[in-house]
């Protein structure tokens, strides 16, 4: 059974490119969030074995959204997906619980290598 | 153990330790608590363990008092008073005050139990009775701990190891081993300081981590991937191994214990040397570097080849081991600048003024020699800074402008110089007062009528001129400027200065990175040779391919379309009066502005090694240093800036 994920941006591209990249290596896409408020609330409806998350999202940030999700699922595997100078906020995010991080702009193998390790911790 | 051996050294880490608490005052006194009261904790807690290493118990006892107010601070989460505050300066004011006394070997005087009384109490008073200070994780950078094991073998210097207050919560278990693991990130990871985090926290799963070098709090962009971990686990090297792999983006692990006094050096890769020392091993490079240079002319004279070969080969280690030399001699800038967020506060609420002080580039290096020489020019700068460049709250609001007065000091890395900038946006100085003021005294023509920032450095520079009331008072610059201008200028650097009225004033030293050895262009003039420091020499031609002329008086050369001041240096420099020997024009770069200068002859560029000038005020004018030649011989060097 392929591992489930969900993808949390507020940018379509953003997810359809993450996706694209997630379902080619054998991933199910089993859900997509657009703000934080609905990450949290999707981590509960679906418990994917694997959460991408953007740093800056409506409603509720990423970094917030990984500080629910984890207060409430402590073994969530979730992926930050930071542009090029958030580190100060990918710090935060590993901080509150998020397993790793890539940086944009995606490559594809660089994404799998996070994934995995996240999978693997 | 020999104590007594061990005490410098001891004060010297307390003073960075306290410096540091200087620092973080200052932050506390912003409202920025979170970093600021954690960094006072891990120092004083620190202070506190070496003292009790070394058996100064009013010093431990104090460091303890302040600690444990620390702590009720950090818990209580309120924000820090004035009340606060001042203790807190008056507590290590204290701290200060006994280690003195300790290293000094001093009686002891015995600490006050009216201040430990009152520390306690507040402490009692923020955390009721701290019963909540069992959960805390302190963070001790892993160099500090590989200093402890290494130079206080003692039994009190474990309790630096130990997380604080944690040892109640999650006993270590009875086979952990303390161990190093230096982590080098593959080059190409991004974010390599978040990488540093998640390589911890995995780490953390495994064994209670002690702390990091750098310590992961400090991180920057400019972080280069490398770094040490402490760790106390009962895990094996490999399993320690694979869970730092497992965080990715590592290229290499070395897991090693730190019991193995090798592991410790390799780990610790510093070494603290007398001053003196270091000083030594220059002078000696630089007398080396004399004699090769005579040694190099022997050989070329001789004919011999074997000779000239060896020659060769010396002449190439001897300038590898003074380039080794110099850069051991480099400290970052940092080292003095800690000291000037606390001067800049006190001086600011002395004079009521509200300044919103920052510094950039701390990490820039400078030789250590050069760092000594320039601390007082910048406290000059800052203070002129606070006191006359920049407004009070109400003069500001009334201009338009927040309240605060910024001042920033700043460290930049320009080519083969270091700038050092205190900028401020306060009034500027006012030219017009300026001028009226050196027409008044006959210091500029009477004709001019604007001054350009050079004119504005040069007269500012000159002794008694800024000193002057109506400027100082009007105009709000000067006192001193002579001074620092003079100081720079002997370091072989240049003094500027932007400034625009209203909007704020800039000075900027300008210095080479090291002040030791410089290469220089040996000139003949009259019976003398004198050394001209190359980096100021732009060319040097045959004085007769220059045509030439006066202009308002003064001698002037004209060169493709420029037209430069004539300096004929046998009559600068006291030389023989007539002037018809020279045959030889240099051309220099007087802090910004080109002079020619004639002499009488061209004698060849050569590294130099800058001996301390003492000479009588006045026979200096000209020179900022003296050397001594490959045959011996004493040579002045030129302080080029005076001679525009």
């Amino acid at each position: 059974m392929s591992r489930t994920v969900l993808i949390c941006d507020d940018a379509i591209f953003m997810r359809t490119m993450v996706g694209d990249i997630l379902q080619q290596a054998g991933f199910e896409i089993v859900g997509e969030a657009e703000t934080g408020l609905q990450a949290v609330e999707k981590y509960r409806q679906l418990q994917p074995d694997l959460v991408t998350m953007d740093i800056v999202m409506p409603d509720m940030g990423g970094i917030d959204a990984v500080r629910e999700i984890t207060k409430a699922h402590p073994s969530a595997r979730i992926l930050m997906c930071s542009a090029m100078g958030q580190q100060a906020l990918v710090v935060e995010a590993i901080q509150a619980g998020a397993k790793d991080f890539v940086v944009k702009p995606f490559q594809p193998s660089r994404v799998l290598e996070a994934v995995q390790r996240v999978l693997a911790a | 153990m020999d104590i007594a051996r061990y005490a410098e050294l001891f004060r010297t880490e307390v003073r960075e330790h306290l410096a540091g608490i200087d620092e973080s005052l200052v932050l506390l006194a912003d409202g920025q608590n979170d970093g600021a009261v954690d960094a006072l904790f891990r120092a004083t807690h620190t202070i506190k363990g070496m003292a009790g290493a070394m058996g100064y118990a009013s010093v431990e006892q104090m460091a303890h008092a302040t600690e444990t107010l620390l702590a009720a601070v950090r818990d209580s989460e309120s924000p820090a008073d004035a009340t606060l505050l001042s203790l807190l300066y008056e507590a290590t004011d204290a701290l200060a005050q006994h280690v003195d006394d300790a290293v000094d070997g001093q009686a002891e005087r015995p600490v006050s139990l009216a201040l430990l009384e009152r520390l306690a109490s507040v402490a009692d008073s923020l955390d009721g009775g701290r019963a909540t200070r069992t959960t805390a994780s302190w963070r001790v950078p892993v160099a500090e701990l590989a200093m402890m094991t290494d130079v206080f073998p003692s039994p009190q210097a474990a309790e630096v190891h130990e997380p604080h207050g944690a040892a109640s919560d999650t006993p270590p278990e009875p086979t952990a081993v303390q161990r190093v693991i230096a982590v080098t990130l593959a080059q190409d990871a991004p974010l390599k300081c978040v990488r540093a985090q998640i390589v911890i926290a995995r780490l953390e799963q495994l064994g209670t981590v002690q702390g990091s070098d750098p310590s992961v709090e400090t991180l920057t962009d400019a972080f280069d991937g490398v770094f040490t971990v402490a760790i106390s686990s009962s895990r094996t090297e490999a399993e320690l191994e694979a869970a730092v792999r497992s965080a990715g983006d590592v290229a290499r692990v070395v897991v090693r214990a730190p019991e193995l006094r090798r592991a410790v050096r390799d780990v610790l890769r510093h070494v603290r040397i007398d001053l003196k020392r270091l000083d030594a091993l220059l002078d000696l490079v630089g007398e080396l570097v004399i004699t090769r240079d005579r040694l190099l002319r022997v050989a070329d004279g001789s004919g011999d080849r074997q000779v000239m070969v060896a020659a060769q080969e010396t002449s190439r280690l001897v300038s590898a081991l003074q380039d080794e030399i110099l850069q051991a001699r480099m400290v970052p800038v940092g080292q003095v600048f800690d000291r000037f967020p606390r001067l800049v506060r006190d001086v600011a609420r002395d004079l009521g003024k509200e300044i919103a002080f920052t510094m950039e580039g701390r990490d820039i290096t400078l030789d250590r020699s050069m760092l000594d020489a320039i601390g007082d020019p910048i406290v000059h700068l800052l203070r002129n800074a606070i006191d006359h460049g920049l407004e009070t709250a109400e003069e500001r609001q009334a201009a338009g402008k927040p309240p605060a007065g910024r001042l920033i000091l700043r460290a930049v890395r320009d080519r083969a110089a270091i700038v050092i900038a205190v900028e401020d946006d306060g009034r500027g100085i006012d030219r017009d007062q300026v001028l009226v003021r050196a027409i008044a005294q006959g210091r500029v023509e009477r004709n001019i009528t604007s001054l350009s920032d050079d004119d504005l450095v040069k007269l500012l520079a000159q002794p008694g001129f800024s000193t002057a009331k109506a400027v100082t008072s009007v105009s709000g610059r000067g006192v001193g400027i002579d001074v620092v201008a003079s100081r720079v200028r002997a370091l072989g650097g240049a003094l500027d200065i932007e400034t625009m009225p209203g909007r704020g004033t800039m000075f900027s030293l300008r210095l080479p990175v090291t002040l030791a050895i410089v290469r220089a262009l040996l000139v003949q003039v009259g019976e003398r040779i004198y050394a001209v420091p190359s980096a100021h020499v732009l060319e040097a031609l045959e004085f007769d391919s220059v045509e030439r002329l006066t202009l308002r008086g003064r001698e002037a050369v004209s060169m493709r379309d420029d037209v430069l001041p004539l300096v004929r240096l046998r009559q600068v420099f006291g030389e023989a009066a007539h002037d018809d020997a020279g045959t030889q024009l240099i051309v220099v770069d007087a802090g910004g502005k080109r002079v020619a200068c004639k002499v009488d002859a061209l004698l060849g560029q050569q590294d130099i090694v800058v001996k301390p000038f003492d000479a009588v005020r006045g026979a200096t004018a000209h020179f900022s240093g003296a050397t001594i030649l490959g045959d011996g011989s004493p040579a002045l060097i030129v302080d080029v800036g005076s001679l525009a």
